[in-house]
Formats: C-alpha cells, structure tokens, sequence
C-alpha cells in the first residue's frame, strides 16, 4: 500500500501541475451547471410555465360556455392562467403583443351548428415565442372538437331513429366532452416525486458528467507510464505489479472525490444547489466515483495508447451520461429509455440524490449506492485483469 | 570475485521469433559486462529478463544469488535499471524524480536526502536540480537517468543503450560515468551497439546476434578467438625491404610487408613487440619517422562471426 499511496502521491504532483484536471474537473462542470443554471433554472417548478391563454366566446351558447368553464377550472388549478376577451381584436393584439401565450376564438353559431350536426370551426391563435402555451391551447381545442363530434355523432344517429334529444342534453354532452383530459399531460415535478430542483439536477448532472474525464486522469496514467517509458522503471522496484494498479485507482478516486466535493459546495452557494443530508451524499459520491474509476479503468486496459484511451472514454462518458439523464431528466420521457437508464452508474447517482432530496433520511441512498457499489466491483474486477496484464506485457 | 549476476539458459521466444535462444553470462563485483550487438540482437530482451521485467520462457537469472522473477519481488532491490528510453518525469525536477524513485526502494528521511545530494554531485547536475527535467537538455536528462538508477546503491546496474540519441560530448561525459562505476564495486551490464563504447567500458564482452551469444571473453580473448592481429605500421627513410626482412625474423610476427612509406607488421600482440621492433630498426640504420598501432577491434570480430556489420 505505501508503493501505491507514493505513486498517487507523485501522479497527484503532476496532475496538479499540469491544471488540466482543474480545468475538466471543476471549471468546465460548474461552468456548464452555471449556465443551465441561469437558463433552465426555474424549468422544473409548475410555476414556471406560465401558460397564459386567452379565450373569446363570441357564441355564448352553452357548448361553448362549457368550454370556458372547464379553462375557468384549470385557471383555478393554477395549471394555466385564462384571460377571457369581449373583442376579438383586442384579443389578437394581446397574443401580438406577448401578453397571452395562445387564444381559443370561439365564432358565433358553434352551438347551433353543434345542435344542428353541422361543421364548426374552433379557432387557436398562437405567439411564436411561446409554443407550448399554443399547443396546451390548440391541445384543449382539439380534444373539445373531437368529442363534440362524436356527440354529434350520437344525435344524427338518434335523430335517424326518430329519437331526438333535447337541447340541454346536447349541452351537457358538450360539456362532458371538454371536460375529458386534455391531449397533453403536465405533471408537477417537486421534491415529494422524488425530482431534485432545477438547480440542483444540473449541479449534479454536470458533476457526475464530469467526473468520468477527471477520474481518467488516474487510471489512464498506466498508459502513459508505458509510453513515457517511466513504466520499465516502476516494475523492475522493488513494489508489486498491483501497487502500480492500485496507485493509479487511488489518484482517480481522490481526484473524483475532491472534484465532486468541491463542486457541491460551489454550487451550493452559486446556484443555491441543495444536497440533502451529508451522510448519503457522501456515500453516493464514494460509490459513484468508485464506479466511474472502474469503468474507466476497463477503458484503460483495453486500449493501446493514452490518447486512444482519452478519445475512447470520451465517447464512453458521453453515451453513458446522455443515456443516464445527466442533461435531461430521461426518467420523465419514454419508459424504455428510462429502464435503460438504469444501465448507467449516472442514472443511480441522479436517482440516489433525489432519493435523498425533500428531507428524506440519508438511508434512502442505500438502494442507488448499492447499485453503484455493484457497478464499482463488477467493472472494477474486470479493469484489474486486464491493467495487470497489460503491465505483465 | 564474487558473483553477483548469473543468468543461465535464457530463452524466449515471442510467437514465431525466438528472441533470445539460450544465453548465459555471469558478472562479477566490480566488472563491466557489455553485450554487443546490432538492433534487434536480443539484447534488450535479455536485460529484460535479467531485470525481473519478463519471464523468460526457461533458463533462470540470479541476483546476489537471489533467483529473479517478475511475479516476484526478492532481489529487485539489488538492481539498477537504466532503460534505453528516458524514464523520467519531465514535469518533476531533477531532486524530484530521484527522491519519488528513492522512495520505491524504501529510502526516506535523511538518508534520501543525503543520497540524492551524492548523486546530483555524481551527475553533475546539483545546480539544476530545482528545475523541471523538461528544461533539462538531452545530455542531462541522460544524467539524471542514470542517477535515477544509481540512487539506491544497486550491486548490478543494467545500462540499456545509454548513449544512443546523445550528443558527443554528453556521450563522453555518460561514458566517463559508467568507467568510474567499476571502482565503486558495481556489477554493470551494459548493452551497446557501438563497438567503441564496449571496447572503452566493458572488462568483458558478449557478442550477441539473433538472441545467441555468438562468442564471451576480454576483448583480447574475443580477438585472438578469431585470429586477428595486431597492426603496426613504422614510417622511416632507408633500406625498408631489409628493415622487412629483419622484422619478419623477429618471434611472434605474423607477416611483416614494405608498405607506400615503410613496413607494416602483423603481430600477436603490438606492445610487447614494438621496443624490439624499433631497437632492430633503429640497428638497420633506417631513419623512423612513425610509429602507429592498429589493434583488431570487435567490429571486425563481429563481422567475422556473423558474415555482417554491426549497424548493418
């Protein structure tokens, strides 16, 4: 252990020396955090959607009051915020000038071309700079049409048979029918859903991202050794070949470990990143550095020379970072993709930071860490077989 | 003497190519063993395995009597190794890398200190040894990795090729280095392909060519193996065909022929002949004018031995 704990402790001189660790390991990572900080920082509250519709019930029938009521209702849920316009116009001129999102114009005569099982149009008028108001809008119109038409559906069919039904029934189905959910579906994403804040999801995303390069500043010190020609000397001391392994774990596993730390605390205070208790981030961090050395440590040992090493691992700490959601949060898009998540040491980290975020106790890092440990010693085996016959060569 | 390398039966062999096909060599304390070859001879698989790198497919090193082997590391201690390449750390300084490599060998404290300060002063690079070794020039990164292998007071230090790539003056300066080892009680192994490096250093030498030792001895030994003579070539005035004559009469030469400007002498052994040689010249009444002595060298051994030069 002294022989391992000594070449660390020179690779450690020599990485601080050359600042390029300062640079991947914490520079660049809190940089990038920092600017999807001022970005996306709000990007996972309800309250920042802000979706500001307009409406414009030129028609006042009770089909298309029924629509306004169910806008009425989503306003009172706080999902969206609903202007409701005499004028047209002036209408218009709000979307125009930025201050609704979207407008639902609905045109004089929808409810007797609805009782008359006519066509009707329903208009939505959207601002370019905000989409997704325009599509929530054009979501809840379409949905309204779609069951107004079935309704009307219903009634030709009965008419057909000699069985009208009143008015009000119709009405009521109309009702019904835009009270049906609508086509998108928005869920608030908070602490008590196991999500960590903005803020905090791109501190970690970002660390953890970066933490594959740093930690390859250890292990890829093998290959340099060899190339550098300082590797003959290493072996013919007096020091086992599995000191010079673990001499390179080592310094990854420091460098992972001060990086990560140093970018909590920075983020803590630049970016108001909270960590949950100490105790489980800790142990998530130990895990995941150890995680993200072994798996780099299998990069070093298959590749050839240390800059096949560095191109290898890049395209390794990209795949696996994109996959396991450090940019966005995957778990919230396609089911495979976010079973496949789990495949990444990343995905658990996240996991493990949210497990722990929202007061919980630091136990609730026990599952991810588990995971993380078990990536550490099934990949961490494999990179030891192959470093140690790599030196064997 | 002493023993303190034996290497017996090395053999290895790297798929199709056997590298190294049975050598053996011993070196005592205090001697200088140079194996000379061309490139791709099998030297530097041949220290290899004598410095615990790679295992030999058979044959067995000892060091100090200490068998050496690479899943082992009993007797590493007792070794020095100066690769052929540099190895060092251009972005620690000169005390720096010897200190970190001080350390495998478990020096510390005072005496790290005390014996990284003697082999600055050995090197000559105590001035310098502040700075980074990438500012160092090429002579004295070849110093320092020198020193580096000399730091823990080895009984056998292995020279791969030290001067290749050097410039004159820090080839001679390594050179100086190395003779001033065998005063010192160090075993050295040294590997060159330059038969004037292995001439000037090495007490014994091996002549080693397609992983085979193809002959061992002095240079003397080596030389008489083959049959060579030495040359001596006497410029004067006066009756040279007599002065020929009177030279071929004399014991142990050879042929003794009138050459453009005198007599050129093949002899045994130069030294012991030449005050009879110039004493029967002189008595000839001819008029010496010059005196020169071509010794047979180990190029001309290895081209004897292997039908090729050694840069070839």
């Amino acid at each position: 252990m002294g022989a391992a704990t000594r070449i660390a402790g020179k690779d450690l001189k020599l990485r601080l020396r050359d600042r390029s660790v300062f640079i991947l390991g914490i520079i660049t990572p809190l940089a990038l955090a920092y600017i999807f900080h001022l970005v996306f920082g709000n990007a996972f509250s309800a309250d920042s959607l802000e979706l500001e519709v307009g409406l414009v019930d030129l028609d006042g029938s009770a089909v298309s009051q029924s629509l306004g009521e169910v806008l009425a209702d989503l306003d009172a849920d706080g999902i969206l915020v609903l202007s409701e316009f005499d004028d047209p116009v002036a209408a218009e001129a709000a979307v125009e000038q930025g201050d609704i999102g979207a407008l639902i114009e609905l045109e004089p005569g929808l409810g007797d071309a609805v009782l008359m099982g006519q066509p009707f149009t329903i208009e939505v008028v959207g601002d370019v700079d905000s989409p997704t108001s325009t599509q929530v809008a054009s979501s809840i119109a379409s949905e309204f049409g779609s069951a107004v038409e079935r309704a009307q559906l219903s009634v030709a069919t009965a008419v057909e048979l000699g069985q009208g039904p009143p008015p009000e029934d119709v009405a009521a189905w109309g009702q019904e029918a835009a009270q049906r959910p609508p086509a998108f579906t928005f869920t608030d994403v908070s602490a008590d859903t196991r999500q960590l804040d903005a803020n905090t999801f791109f501190a970690a995303g970002m660390a953890v991202f970066f933490l594959f390069f740093t930690v390859q500043f250890g292990v890829v010190g093998i290959l340099e050794e060899k190339q550098g020609g300082t590797m003959a000397r290493l072996l013919a001391a007096p020091i086992s070949h599995a000191s010079v392994v673990a001499g390179k774990a080592i310094l990854s596993f420091v460098l992972g470990v001060i990086s990560m730390a140093v970018l909590m605390v920075a983020t803590h205070f630049l970016m108001g990143a909270q960590w949950g208790p100490p105790l489980g981030v800790a142990l998530l961090v130990v895990t995941g550095v150890l995680a993200a050395t072994a798996i780099m440590g299998v990069i070093a040992g298959a590749a050839t020379t240390a800059d096949g090493a560095g191109n290898l691992g890049a395209v390794i700490a990209v795949i696996l970072g994109m996959l396991g959601g450090t940019f966005f949060p995957i778990g919230q898009g396609n089911e495979l993709l976010a079973r496949l998540s789990y495949l990444t040491p990343h995905a658990w980290f996240m996991r493990g930071l949210a497990d722990i975020s929202g007061g919980a106790e630091w136990t609730a890092a026990l599952p991810a860490a588990g995971a993380l440990l078990l990536f550490s010693v099934v990949f961490g085996a494999v990179a030891w077989a192959l470093l140690r016959r790599k030196l064997g060569k | 003497m002493t023993t303190v390398l034996a290497a017996k039966g090395l053999n290895k062999r790297f798929d199709d190519l056997v590298a190294v096909d049975g050598v053996s060599f011993e070196i005592a304390e205090g001697e200088t063993f140079g194996l000379l070859g061309p490139n791709g001879a099998g030297k530097t698989t041949s220290i290899s395995m004598v410095a615990g790198l790679l295992e030999p497919d058979s044959g067995t090193v000892h060091v100090g009597g200490t068998a050496i082997r690479t899943s082992s590391t009993d007797g590493r201690a007792e070794i020095g190794l100066v690769p052929q390449e540099l190895a060092i750390y251009p972005d620690l300084t000169g005390a720096e890398n010897l200190k970190f490599f001080g350390r495998l060998y478990d020096m510390a404290g005072d005496e790290l200190e005390r014996r990284v300060g003697e082999v600055l002063e050995v090197i000559g690079l105590s001035d310098r040894k502040d700075d980074l070794t990438r500012e160092y020039s090429g002579g004295m990164q070849r110093r320092l990795n020198i020193g580096i292998g000399l730091l823990h007071r080895p009984r056998l230090l292995i020279l791969d090729e030290p001067t290749v790539g050097v410039d004159p003056q820090s080839r001679n300066s390594i050179l100086e280095s190395v003779e001033n080892l065998s005063g010192q009680g160090i075993a050295v192994l040294y590997t060159t392909h330059y038969m004037e490096e292995a001439e000037r250093l090495c007490d014994r030498v091996a002549i080693i060519d397609e992983g085979v030792i193809q002959a061992e001895g002095t240079r003397r030994e080596l030389v008489s193996l083959v049959g060579e003579k030495d040359r001596i070539r006497v410029t004067m005035t006066g009756d040279v065909e007599e002065v020929a004559r009177i030279a071929s009469e004399l014991p142990n030469v050879h042929e003794a022929s009138v050459s453009d400007s005198g007599v050129d002498v093949l002899a045994a052994e130069a030294s012991t002949l030449l005050p009879e040689l110039l004493s029967r010249v002189s008595a000839a009444g001819a008029n010496v004018t010059g005196v020169a002595v071509f010794e047979p060298n180990l190029e001309a051994v290895f081209l004897h031995l292997t039908g090729k030069a050694l840069r070839d």
